[in-house]
C-alpha cells in the first residue's frame, strides 16, 4: 500500500494468483471489458507467443473520491506456469491481497494444491503467511460438465476457510464478486 | 535479503505533503536539465511517487509497473552472475526515445524518459545527482507505519463498498 498525501490517493496492490490456464487473465480482462472505462487504465499484457502470461497482466482501477481520499487499485497476474517461479515472487512483493483462481477441473486439482502451496511458500519468504495474509478463493470454470463439487474442493483447497466465490470468468459470472471480497478484506485489515 | 522483503511486504509507506513537495522539485529540476519527457520516482513495487512530464499521453503507472518488474528481474541476474549488489542501472536505447533507470537505495528507482538528442553521459551524471538527493530524502523520512489506519475508518469502508456496488454492477 502507498499512500500519497499531497494527492490524497492511497493505492492498493491485489495480486491474481493461480495454476496456469486457470482464469487469472480471463478475469483480469472481463473486469476491463466491462467496466466504465472512465475508471480504469489499460490492460497491460506481458504474453509469450502462444498468448500465456509471461510476466504479469496488469490493470488500475480508480474510483474517484471518497471523503477526499482518492483509492487506487493496481490489479496484477502472475503467469501460472511454475517454471515462472521467480516472476510470481517479484509481482507478489508488497501485495496487499490476493485472489486464488482455482481451476474446477478434477485433473487441475493437483496443480491448484502445488501453486496454493507455492504462495504459501512465497508468503513465508516474504514474512507474510496464507494464515494471515487477506485472500479470497475463487473457484473458475463451474460451467463445465465434469468440474468437482464446491464441498470437495473446500475441503481439498480451503482448509483456512477463506471466503470464496464460485465463478464462470469467460462470462463474468462471480468476477466482480470476488474482486469486491479482496478489496474488504485489505480494508478490514487496516 | 529476507529482512527487505518483510519490510516491504509490512510498510505502509506515507509521504507527506512536504516530502512529496521535495521529490518533485527534484523530478523537475532533472527533467528541465535533461530536457528529458518525463523523470519518475517510483518503488520496487511498481507504485509512482512522483513524476514530472510532458507528454501526458503516457501511461505512467503501467510504465512504472514495467519498469519495476524490470528492475527486480536484473536483481535476480545479479545473483545469478553473483554480482554482489545489484545492476545500478539499465539503460535502453531506442530509435527516437532512449529510457534510463537506475536504484535509489534499495526499494526505489528513478526513470527518465529522453531523445537521442540527449548525451547520455550527461544522463547519467544528472540522475546520479538526483539520486544523491533523493536518498538524502529517504534517509531522512520515517516510515509512519501506522498512519494508514486514520485515512480508512468505517464511514470511508461504508463509503466504497457503496462505490464498488455502483461500478461493479452488483445488487
Amino acid at each position: 500500500m502507498y499512500i500519497d498525501q499531497n494527492r490524497q490517493e492511497i493505492q492498493f496492490k491485489i495480486v491474481y494468483y493461480g495454476p496456469g490456464l486457470g482464469g487469472k487473465t480471463t478475469n483480469l480482462e472481463y473486469i476491463h471489458a466491462n467496466i466504465d472505462p472512465s475508471i480504469r487504465g489499460e490492460l497491460v499484457s506481458l504474453k509469450t507467443k502462444d498468448e500465456r502470461t509471461l510476466y504479469f497482466d496488469f490493470m488500475q482501477l480508480e474510483l474517484g473520491q471518497i471523503k477526499n481520499k482518492k483509492p487506487r487499485f493496481h490489479l496484477y497476474t502472475i503467469p501460472g506456469q511454475l517454471h515462472y517461479s521467480f516472476s510470481r515472487k517479484i509481482i507478489l512483493r508488497g501485495t496487499d491481497a490476493v485472489v486464488f483462481v482455482a481451476d474446477s477441473q478434477p485433473l487441475r486439482m493437483d496443480d491448484n494444491l502445488d501453486t496454493l502451496l507455492d504462495l504459501e511458500q512465497k508468503l513465508i519468504d516474504q514474512g507474510a503467511s496464507l494464515d494471515s495474509f487477506p485472500w479470497v478463493m475463487q473457484y473458475n470454470k463451474r460451467d463445465l460438465a465434469n468440474s468437482m463439487s464446491i464441498d470437495e474442493m473446500q475441503s481439498k483447497l480451503n482448509f483456512l476457510n477463506v471466503p470464496y466465490h464460485q465463478a464462470i470468468a469467460t462470462k463474468g459470472n462471480g468476477v466482480f464478486e470476488t474482486l469486491k471480497t479482496a478489496i474488504q478484506l485489505v480494508i478490514e485489515k487496516m | 535479503m529476507e529482512t527487505n522483503h518483510k519490510e516491504a511486504f509490512n510498510n505502509r509507506i506515507v509521504f507527506s505533503e512536504k516530502t512529496y513537495q521535495n521529490i518533485i522539485s527534484i523530478l523537475t529540476e532533472l527533467r528541465t536539465r535533461l530536457n528529458a519527457k518525463i523523470t519518475i520516482f517510483a518503488d520496487m513495487n511498481g507504485y509512482p511517487i512522483g513524476y514530472d512530464e510532458t507528454v501526458p499521453a503516457i501511461d505512467i503507472t503501467s510504465l512504472t509497473a514495467l519498469a519495476a518488474g524490470t528492475f527486480s528481474a536484473t536483481s535476480e541476474m545479479a545473483k545469478m552472475v553473483q554480482e554482489q549488489d545489484k545492476f545500478r542501472f539499465i539503460y535502453l536505447e531506442g530509435k527516437e526515445n532512449n529510457i534510463y533507470m537506475c536504484n535509489v537505495s534499495k526499494d526505489y528507482l528513478i526513470i527518465v524518459l529522453f531523445d537521442k538528442s540527449v548525451a547520455m553521459g550527461m544522463v547519467r551524471i544528472l540522475t546520479h545527482n538526483t539520486v544523491e538527493k533523493l536518498s538524502k530524502i529517504l534517509d531522512e523520512l520515517s516510515m509512519e507505519n501506522q498512519q494508514a489506519s486514520k485515512y480508512i475508518d468505517i464511514e470511508f469502508k461504508s463509503m466504497l463498498n457503496k462505490e464498488l456496488d455502483k461500478f461493479f454492477g452488483i445488487d
